[in-house]
């Protein structure tokens, strides 16, 4: 790659495939005749594979490839392939791409435990990794989801997980760091395992600290629990074969005591490494790497490489999970698109919308279409028959069928005969609509035909491939269902897709780090902000704190930011407000902002909310009643006003957990771990001679920050595990502070008199119920938003047009406070760099007529589509949003006085499928 | 019962003399013994004709979807609940109502005391606590009122009003141990083809004239499903499968809903028992979502709401 | 009557079972041809009317199959629908509908094997219920 942001030119080598995806149909013949396989690297090595191929099932496109490694060139695909997608002289192709940015989301490779002679991985058949067994837990993969272990086919009565392999290991490997992930995914394998056992298997976890840290993950492990997984705190030493196929696992248990268990299977959790590819790769394009080979970045800018131009996402970056890395992937998008914002649209082709034919007042006439698909439908299905059946039945007019109706010439012609023969509804019996429907409806709008008008029956995936040992009973299965088909279409109408203009102004409510960064990156890519807090500044608790786990200065950077922010254009900041009433919806919100003692009406497009939390404070542990016993927040700015009484703290206590992680408050607050090492170690360098205990349940230092709390221990900070059933206890005994604590290695308890103590405190959400009404977003048990997906929706929320980043989410650190909030921003300006917006035209609708206004739909829509009518002949009657409203049917069929109809599925639609089984 | 009957007219005149309320729905005396009428009181002398007693079945909530006035209501605990899910689904505002709450030791079931009057032509009756004194020609029967009551009321668990502004006589003590379901359970031991015939020969008789659907507050539907045109899949027959259908998606419409008030059977013209449907219905609501119709305010009926770990053993 | 094959309608969610169906295809798992699939955008939308009318046009089972708990595509259609299913699937019972004939699942599109399973279990049940015999609405009679 050459030049520089802005203006990069890539040289891209696409592999030849062999197999002209234009027109590969995806039927898989071709792989069934092909007589050489290899193992699936898919199926991690479980199973085979022949050499045309799909890396999986669900893949998209969903077109084959042949392997050239193993392909012997034989012919019989080309033969079998009525398609003619079989192109032996392909070659690679070499494209230059002038591009402005580089987004990095290569990931990354999962260890291979080969080389850990004692865990004997590479001996035996019944040691696999995690993600052998994702493989062989998963409905799709090389056992089909049944519980089974590799060497005999036989279900695991008793399985062990072995954590932190190839992780958190500096010994075997030169992976210092924790993978973040493993702890939870072996907790999910070990829930499920158990859930497809048929004979109540017992699984066992064996760990160092379990690292839940993520949003509702502590309730999954504390379940896990009581589910009956094991968790055993301890080190495995060996694995060893016993018996025919067992393994018996050496372990040394907390005590130090040495311990030996029989499991059936046992799976070594793998973490993550970058390997040969992502290093190559890294170097070609002159980006930096980390002391652990991921991408180098800083917190204060979590997805900037060293490289200007260069963006990176995912696990390249650094271990994490699958919502940290879609919070990082729309992070770099946003970071990517203010470096192009000047040629946003310019490479974009506006396809010409299509003049459509009025159909209204025509009667049906109905066109059928019955596809071969070569001979995946006309090798089993009597396809002359359905055709013949088909012109019998009502309303239609014209019949044919095709080698491959979905193959560009035949779409042609069907557009054609659509039109000579003045058809207005379309009927394709064929694959299936999940793949093909866009397809068909394209040849639909060019036909001039409203896409709408048109329904598949599908014969194929669902008829012939299934049925292929009864083709009558195929035949007539394919003839009812496309009689089904021809009974809806009939009663299918055009539908309209509804064009919204967009104010294209953001609303973010909360001026901390999130509010801010979220605020600013709208802002620099040209639309306005309105930002909204309510205290009488801007930085929230960055203000208190110190610095990061990597040593950079927290007040500095908020300090900076929040100048930024008042001095920007595009931003106007509203300081001592908070939001009173809003109303609309995406593209159109209109809200009032109390500022001061003025309400002041704004419209915008988008909301970010991002209102934060703050510092839990208790009675527990003594708190307040003696200034030696101190918060975090409380240590941190003695840090930041170099307090000089902290050089003469000769000893001091940190106690994890306060607050957190207890039956009231279930959830693990995710940065105080890191921040009581990095505490320690401050107090460790302001004075070297000072002893420093860290009082902990499981040290959580996730990902990298693991490096630190392995400085910590080489610094001499001591960590000393305590239990939920036996917590420390912190009294002031004559005027003194005093902590007692059991010792689980020495087996009793310690009291300590030290000069300090600080109480890492869980983290709270703020007050969330005004915006969550306003809004209409959800918010869990313990005060944080919800988000629309847990794992594929961490910035969204179900409201269209709402976003949300920062603590109000969930506990989070600074840098990922930060990648969320460009996360939020570059959803938010999907919406914003539009002047409209276009809603589907298969929602719903109510006739007011017969409502009754119980309020069914306006109570259980997940999208907060239906309303009732405010004013007006239909006043308290329901009426439903069409920009809001997704066509799920929920209120359809909910609403017990049919009021309600649903354009595409309607209850006519449906009766008349019903009717014609 | 006179009591009630004077603190009803009470509370009704306070309240229409303040202008509290345009009017108060209520019961006056009906033409035959055993059957007062609901009666919209709207002057101090219309006031004098409401009464209170054992024959005031009628579920008066199913007077309020829609009204625009404001309204005194006297409600007994069934009356009641279904009052609290007008307001929950929309059908009158809390604010437009006062409500008289009136503690109720169940309605007596005219049916039953038909069958025992043997044909005879009863002239007055007189309901004291525990006791229907009945008279006419040669006839003189004191009944112990326990033993004539509308069936649901014998197994109410709900007979003090949940919601009220006033009371128009003492709380009385609730039921307590009384078997909701036995008749469910019953029909529940039966075999697949029994449980058909049980039910077919329950609404062999159903001529559809709806008058259940009309007596039921809950049914306020501008149009029923029965009627529904888009398309017409139920027909509008005696077909056994029609009148089947009709009875069996009411009372689903009812599910997390009905509050057993007995309005729909007493309504019947020809006695048919179709509570059978609704209180499977509502044991179901009860074991399974831990939902009780028309006690929360803040709720809505159990099918508008869900959690989490909903029971599923069924779903594979 | 030994020749008879049962006629079940299967109403499907677009996002996952029907998905499910689709990959059982691809895959080529073999089950027999006994049900017609009627796609709906969410079990949400299934209205328990739907239901009845399969009964009363003579279908001898119902199976509606839609996203695990958590994976519904429109978030939660799927939680409302499993509270409508469990009385809706007892009060059927309850009034002499065959357990046999009622089935439902929870199929992600990626279950393409429990898709093949679940199916030729239902077929097998609804085959044990035998022909239909109630809630059948009688046409006229014609065929
Ligand atoms: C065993 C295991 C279990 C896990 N379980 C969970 C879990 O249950 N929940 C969870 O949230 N997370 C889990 N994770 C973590 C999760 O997998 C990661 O967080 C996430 O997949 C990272 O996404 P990514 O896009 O960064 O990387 P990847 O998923 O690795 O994707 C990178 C993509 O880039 C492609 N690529 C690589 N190099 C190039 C190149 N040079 N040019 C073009 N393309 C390239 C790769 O082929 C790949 O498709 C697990 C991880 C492991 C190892
Ligand atoms: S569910 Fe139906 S009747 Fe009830 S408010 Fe909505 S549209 Fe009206
Ligand atoms: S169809 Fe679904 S999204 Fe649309 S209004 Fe009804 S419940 Fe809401
Ligand atoms: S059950 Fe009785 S009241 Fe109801 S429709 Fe039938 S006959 Fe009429
Ligand atoms: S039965 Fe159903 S549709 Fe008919 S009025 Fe009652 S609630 Fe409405
Ligand atoms: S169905 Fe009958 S018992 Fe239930 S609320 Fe309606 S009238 Fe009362
Ligand atoms: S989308 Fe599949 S059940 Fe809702």
């Amino acid at each position: 790659m050459e030049g520089e942001a802005g203006n990069f030119t890539a040289k891209l080598k696409s592999e030849p495939r062999f197999i002209d995806p234009l027109r590969c149909t995806g039927c898989g013949d071709c792989a069934k005749v092909c007589p050489v396989t290899c193992v699936s690297e898919h199926n991690c090595g479980l199973d085979r594979r022949a050499a045309t191929y799909i890396r999986y099932a669900q893949a998209v496109p969903l077109v084959f490839a042949i392997d050239p490694e193993i392909c012997i060139g034989c012919g019989l695909c080309e033969k079998v392939c009525l398609a003619e997608a079989v192109k032996y002289d392909d070659q690679p192709r070499y494209n230059d791409l002038k591009i402005g940015s580089v987004i990095l989301a290569t990931g990354n490779e999962v260890f291979n435990p080969s080389d850990f002679d004692t865990y004997n991985y590479a001996l035996l058949p019944n040691v696999i990794t995690s993600m052998e067994f994702e493989r062989i837990l998963s409905a799709s993969g090389p056992y089909r989801g049944h519980l089974m272990r590799p060497y005999d086919r036989e279900e695991p009565k008793k399985v062990a997980w072995l954590q932190c392999v190839g992780s958190r290991d500096t010994h075997h490997c030169d992976n210092p760091y924790c993978s973040g992930v493993c702890c939870m995914y072996a907790i999910k394998e070990a829930v499920i395992a158990k859930e497809h056992s048929h004979s109540g298997m017992e699984a066992a976890i064996f760990f160092m600290d379990m690292r839940t840290h993520g949003k509702d993950f502590e309730a999954y492990y504390d379940k896990a629990k009581e589910e009956g997984v094991r968790f055993v705190r301890s080190r495995v030493h060996s694995v060893e074969p016993v018996g025919d196929g067992d393994l018996e696992i050496t372990y040394a248990d907390e005590t130090g005591e040495i311990k030996q268990e029989i499991f059936n299977l046992v799976i070594l959790s793998v973490g993550f490494q970058v390997g040969q590819e992502g290093m190559e790769l890294a170097g070609k394009l002159g980006v930096d790497l980390n002391e652990n080979r991921f991408v180098k970045t800083e917190s204060f800018a979590p997805v900037a490489t060293s490289r200007e131009g260069i963006y990176v996402c995912g696990a390249f970056q650094g271990p994490k999970d699958i919502p940290q890395s879609v919070m990082e992937a729309s992070a770099a998008a946003s970071a990517s698109s203010l470096l192009l914002n000047d040629v946003r649209w310019t490479e974009a082709k506006v396809k010409e919308k299509p003049t459509e034919r009025n159909i209204l007042g025509e009667r049906p006439k109905v066109g059928v279409f019955v596809c071969q698909c070569g001979i995946n439908i006309g090798g089993i299905v009597n396809i002359p028959e359905v055709r013949e059946y088909a012109k019998t039945l009502p309303y239609v007019v014209y019949v044919e069928d095709n080698l491959y109706t979905c193959s560009q010439d035949t779409q042609v012609k069907m557009a054609q005969v659509i039109k000579e023969q003045g058809i207005n509804r379309v009927v394709v019996a064929a694959c299936t609509p999940r793949t093909h429907e866009p397809l068909f409806q394209e040849t639909m709008s060019n036909a001039e035909l409203n896409k709408y008008l048109f329904e598949m029956a599908n014969i194929r995936n669902q008829d012939s491939w299934v049925h292929s040992g009864d083709p009558t009973q195929a035949t007539e299965k394919a003839k009812d269902l496309v009689r089904m088909a021809i009974s809806k279409v009939t009663l299918l109408e055009p539908l309209k897709e509804s064009e919204l203009g967009v104010t294209r102004k953001a609303m973010v409510v909360g001026g901390g780090v999130a509010g801010m960064v979220a605020a600013k990156d709208i802002a620099d890519q040209g639309y306005p902000v309105y930002l909204v807090e309510k205290s009488s500044q801007l930085g929230g608790q960055a203000k208190k704190l110190f610095q990061t786990w990597r040593g950079e200065s927290i007040p500095a950077y908020a300090e900076g930011l929040a100048k930024e922010i008042e001095n920007h254009p595009n931003i106007k900041v509203y300081l001592n407000s908070e939001l009173k009433h809003v109303d609309g919806f995406v593209g159109n919100f209109k809200s009032t902002i109390q500022n001061g003692g003025e309400p002041e009406p704004v419209e915008h497009g988008i909301t970010i909310i991002a209102t934060g939390g703050k510092e839990f404070q208790s009675e527990e542990y003594s708190y307040k009643k003696h200034p030696r016993i101190v918060t975090h927040q409380e240590l941190d700015q003695r840090f930041n006003e170099n307090d000089p009484s902290l050089r003469s703290i000769n000893s001091a206590v940190f106690v994890q957990c306060v607050g957190s992680r207890e039956p009231d408050r279930p959830y693990c607050s995710r940065v105080c771990c890191t921040h009581s090492v990095e505490s320690a170690l401050e107090l460790k360098k302001i004075n070297p001679e000072s002893d420093v205990y860290v009082l902990y349940r499981d040290m959580r230092t996730y990902g990298e920050r693991e490096l630190i709390y392995q400085e910590a221990r080489r610094e001499g900070v001591i960590f000393i595990r305590y239990s939920l059933e036996n917590k420390p206890q912190v009294e002031v005994v004559d005027g003194k502070v005093q902590v007692t604590v059991f010792d689980p290695i020495l087996q009793r308890s310690i009291r300590m008199q030290p000069d300090l103590v600080t109480l890492a405190t869980a983290i709270l959400p703020n007050e969330t119920d005004a915006l969550s009404q306003f809004f209409k977003v959800p918010v869990n048990a313990e005060g944080f938003f919800i988000e629309a997906h847990a794992k594929l929706r961490p910035v969204d929320f179900s409201t269209d047009g709402v976003f949300l980043c920062g603590l109000a989410h969930y506990p989070k650190a600074i840098d990922e406070s930060i990648a969320q909030a460009r996360a939020a921003a570059a959803r938010a300006a999907t919406l914003l760099a539009r002047d409209s917006i276009f809603f589907s035209g298969m929602v719903a609708f109510t006739r007011p007529i017969d409502c009754s206004s119980c309020g069914v739909c306006v109570s259980i829509c997940p999208f907060n589509a239906p309303r009732f009518i405010e004013t007006g002949r239909d006043a308290g009657k329901a009426e439903i949003n069409p920009a809001l409203c997704k066509g799920c049917g929920l209120c359809v069929a909910s609403c017990r006085s049919g009021a309600i109809g649903l354009r595409g599925f309607d209850d006519s639609q449906i009766f008349a499928m019903i009717d014609s089984v | 019962m006179q009591a009630y009957t004077e603190r009803i007219r009470e509370a009704a005149k306070r309240l229409l003399s303040d202008g509290k309320v345009d009017v108060v729905i209520g019961f006056r005396k009906g033409t035959i013994p055993f059957m007062n009428e609901p009666y919209l009181a709207k002057t101090a002398e219309q006031v004098d004709q409401l009464v209170w007693d054992g024959n005031c079945g009628v579920n008066l909530a199913n007077y309020l979807p829609k009204r625009t006035d404001r309204v005194a209501v006297v409600a007994k605990g069934c009356d009641s609940r279904n009052i609290v899910e007008h307001i929950v689904e929309n059908q009158i505002k809390r604010e437009q109502l006062h409500i008289l709450g009136a503690p109720c030791k169940g309605m007596i079931d005219k049916r039953r005391i038909k069958a025992e009057l043997k044909g005879k032509e009863p002239t007055s009756v007189e309901e004291t606590e525990g006791e229907i004194e009945i008279k006419g020609r040669d006839l003189k029967l004191t009944l112990n009122r326990s033993d004539f009551l509308q069936e649901n009321c014998a197994i109410c668990i709900h007979r003090n009003p949940v919601l009220y502004d006033d009371l128009v006589g003492d709380l009385v003590e609730e039921q307590k141990d009384v078997d909701r379901y036995a008749d469910v359970r019953q029909v529940e031991a039966m075999s697949t083809e029994e449980k058909w015939r049980h039910f077919d020969d329950l609404i062999a008789g159903c001529i559809r004239c709806y008058a259940c659907r009309n007596a039921c507050p809950a049914c306020y539907c501008p149009t029923c499903f029965v009627d529904e045109s888009r398309p017409q899949w139920v027909g509008k027959t005696i077909d056994p499968t029609d009148t089947r259908t009709f009875h069996f998606l009411r009372a689903y419409h009812l599910a997390g809903r009905c509050t057993d008030c007995g309005a729909c059977e007493r309504s019947c013209p020809v006695d048919i028992k179709m509570r059978q449907f609704t209180k499977k219905l509502e044991k179901d609501v009860k074991e399974l979502f831990d939902y009780e119709a028309g006690i929360n305010p803040e709720m809505r009926p159990a099918l508008d709401f869900y959690r989490p770990d909903d029971p599923q053993a069924f779903i594979k | 009557m030994s020749n008879w094959e049962p006629k079940i309608i299967a109403f499907l969610c677009n996002w996952c079972s029907y998905g499910a169906a689709d990959l059982a295809g691809v895959s080529r798992m073999q089950y027999p041809p006994n049900f017609r699939v009627i796609r709906v955008p969410c079990t949400g939308r299934i209205n328990p009317k739907f239901i009845l009318s399969a009964l009363r046009h003579g279908a001898d089972g119902v199976w509606v199959s839609g996203c695990h708990p958590g994976d519904c595509h429109y978030i939660e259609g799927n939680l409302y629908a499993r509270r409508k299913f469990a009385l809706l699937k007892n009060l059927l019972e309850h009034t002499g509908i065959e357990p046999k004939r009622l089935h439902f699942s929870w199929i992600s599109s990626a279950e393409a094997t429990k898709f093949a399973d679940v199916a030729r279990e239902v077929i097998r049940t609804v085959k044990e219920a035998g022909p239909a015999q109630h809630f059948i609405k009688k046409q006229a009679e014609v065929a």
